[in-house]
């Protein structure tokens, strides 16, 4: 993949808008204007929605012609690889088919602990999708399990989608805000590591060494494991760079792959590095930037005993 | 003792190389000057000839061809250890045998290189010393050479200077910078040979050699409108490297550019990914196949057993 520039100024940014519904029927009710406007100015929809929910919309369109279901999320429990993953799939899908309507649909199963997936995910959007010409529409559930969805889903969107208008949001707040207030649940300990390394900023051949043998050994292919020492090199260095003298790589061997955890004591500055595309000229913010295209899941999160970044990679 | 700066001329020298990257690139040096003059090469293994066939392979040496046709070869791990750990005497007669070999072969001499650190392990050095003194009787009257490299990592100082103490000759290869992760070399004017790996302890050196030589090529009117950077030994390049390659090439006067050699896949995915297509003053060049690879290569048949093919002989090393 090769970094795309900044669309041209005159291009339509990310339009993210919530609405809220109180049944299956009343959902698909306020899809299908949607759908049907943006069919009729030429433009793509993908759709992010719960199998029934399409089947239905599908059927009341009487067509599937300009429909592309985007893929499930691979990776539940993390909010900013999903946004990141539809990043990737919308950018591509805006290069062929010009702007895009994204319909999309609260779904329970990805709630996690506390709903704070969702929160997570919609902060991730705004900044991940931002430069892109994508016309997103949100829907959640009037009452949902975790009441903290809404909250989120309130705070995040930029517009709301009342009585089939797209409408500013007043209480919409920057993702930093949003995330600050509503803190997101960490993922799930792993348990004891198969390898540790401790290093520090000249040690991180060492880093890479560790992670090229297992992940050798495991059975990746070698530009795989070429991929995969980069990006978790470019964690390792932001770790060393920003976070602090000392900073500790755990490896698990998987099944699946290869799951590498990078903890420095630091502070993270910025809740959500390295979503966004950089520009050309922008020196700084790529090395996560890149980690995120070649991994499967590239998870931050930070608590009070320091910065934690985990990454995900199947062979 | 001499210093000297080429191994050619002599038939039983030493060098005390600081990094793995300067074992390998002198190695590979010694070698290939070898093959292309058409003499028997042969390298005495100790576990470590991966790195080196990776090096010939930087270097665009068609060790493959002379291989095949028995010019080079690798003497395994076993014979090697055998050898070292057996009386002077043995070891003297082994290299004699060798000779002697190589001339019924239709060769006119002999190249060889190695690697005794074995023989440290074995007795800390001592039989090798004892040898050493002894080898200028074999290679002195026949037709045979001998290049000995001590690396600084692996043999003790007082190892080393009792080493170098019965060598006549000592061989050194300059280099702009070696931290022993990466290995800076000035191969050719406006050319330098990145060898190794960039990251975050070593990154900055890059940038200043690279304007150190932009300095040089625009103070003098005779050097080339490129300043060219070898990459064909460079095994990891990380993010910021990557963009601080590609911004030194936007920031070139016009008049220059710059050129990334022997560039290899995954520093070239990365290259491209930090915006490389669109500097116009930077040109890549990607890495080749071996130039005798039968997967690959031209020329799969090539049986020459003296390797003296002009296409073949050819080194991009001075």
């Amino acid at each position: 993949m090769r970094i795309t520039g900044t669309p041209p100024g005159d291009a339509p940014r990310l339009q993210h808008a919530a609405g809220f519904h109180s049944s299956p029927d009343h959902l698909v009710g306020q899809l299908l204007p949607l759908a049907r406007a943006a069919l009729g100015r030429g433009e793509a929809v993908a759709l992010a929605l719960a199998p029934d929910t399409e089947t239905a919309l599908r059927d009341a369109l009487g067509t599937a012609d300009g429909l592309h279901p985007l893929g499930p999320p691979a990776e539940a429990g993390s909010g900013q690889t999903v946004a990141v993953a539809r990043a990737r799939e919308l950018r591509e899908l805006t290069r062929t088919a010009g702007p895009v309507s994204v319909l999309g649909e609260h779904r329970s199963d990805l709630d996690g602990p506390d709903g704070s997936f969702w929160t997570e995910f919609d902060a991730a959007v705004n900044v991940a999708l931002a430069e892109l010409p994508v016309r997103m529409t949100c829907f959640f559930p009037e009452m949902p399990l975790h009441l903290c969805v809404l909250d989120g889903a309130r705070d995040n969107h930029p517009q709301l989608l009342v009585d089939g208008e797209v409408r500013p949001n007043p209480r919409h707040r920057a993702p930093r805000d949003v995330l600050a207030a509503y803190p997101v649940a960490p993922p799930v300990l792993l348990g004891v590591p198969d390898l540790t390394v401790a290093f520090q900023s000249w040690e991180l051949q060492e880093v890479r060494r560790a992670v090229r043998d297992i992940a050798g050994a495991a059975g990746f292919t070698d530009d795989r494991v070429e991929d995969v020492v980069l990006a978790v090199n470019e964690v390792a260095t932001n770790a060393v760079e920003h976070g602090g003298p000392h900073a500790e790589l755990h490896v698990w061997a998987t099944g699946g792959g290869l799951v590498c955890e990078v903890h420095d004591t630091g502070a993270l500055a910025d809740p959500l590095p390295g979503m966004a595309s950089p520009h050309p000229s922008e020196p700084r913010g790529r090395g996560l930037w890149i980690s995120r295209q070649v991994c499967d899941l590239l998870h931050v999160w930070s608590d009070d005993r320091g910065t934690h970044v985990r990454v995900r990679a199947a062979p | 003792m001499t210093v000297l700066q080429d191994a050619t001329p002599v038939s039983h020298a030493c060098t005390i190389p600081v990094s793995d990257e300067q074992l390998w690139e002198m190695t590979a040096t010694y070698l290939a000057e070898g093959m292309a003059a058409g003499e028997r090469v042969l390298y005495f293994d100790d576990g470590r000839a991966g790195s080196l066939l990776q090096r010939l392979d930087d270097d665009r040496v068609p060790y493959r061809s002379a291989m095949r046709s028995g010019q080079f070869g690798i003497v395994p791990s076993t014979v090697t250890r055998a050898l070292i750990t057996g009386s002077p005497g043995e070891l003297i007669a082994a290299l004699d045998a060798v000779v002697t070999e190589t001339l019924e072969q239709g060769y006119g001499s002999v190249r060889v290189m190695g690697d005794g650190s074995y023989g440290l392990e074995h007795d800390g050095g001592a039989t090798m010393i004892d040898y050493e003194s002894r080898l200028d009787t074999v290679l002195g009257p026949r037709p045979g050479r001998m290049l000995c490299a001590f690396d600084r990592g692996r043999y003790p100082e007082d190892v080393l200077q009792r080493l170098r103490a019965v060598h006549r000759h000592e061989i050194v290869a300059p280099a702009i910078y070696d931290d022993s992760l990466l290995r800076l070399t000035a191969p050719a004017p406006s050319t330098v040979r990145v060898a190794g790996e960039i990251d975050h302890s070593n990154r900055p050196r890059i940038r200043r050699v690279l304007d150190a030589a932009l300095d040089e090529a625009l103070r003098s009117h005779s050097s080339s409108a490129e300043i060219t950077l070898d990459l064909a030994s460079l095994r990891f390049l990380d993010v910021a490297g990557a963009v601080s390659l590609v911004h030194a090439a936007e920031e070139f006067p016009s008049t220059h550019r710059l050129v990334l050699t022997g560039v290899r896949s995954g520093v070239l995915r990365l290259l491209d990914r930090c915006g490389a297509p669109f500097a116009d003053q930077l040109r890549i060049e990607p890495r080749l196949p071996p130039p005798d690879d039968d997967l690959h290569g031209d020329d799969p048949d090539d049986g020459d057993p003296h390797g003296d093919d002009p296409d073949d002989a050819t080194t991009d090393e001075p």
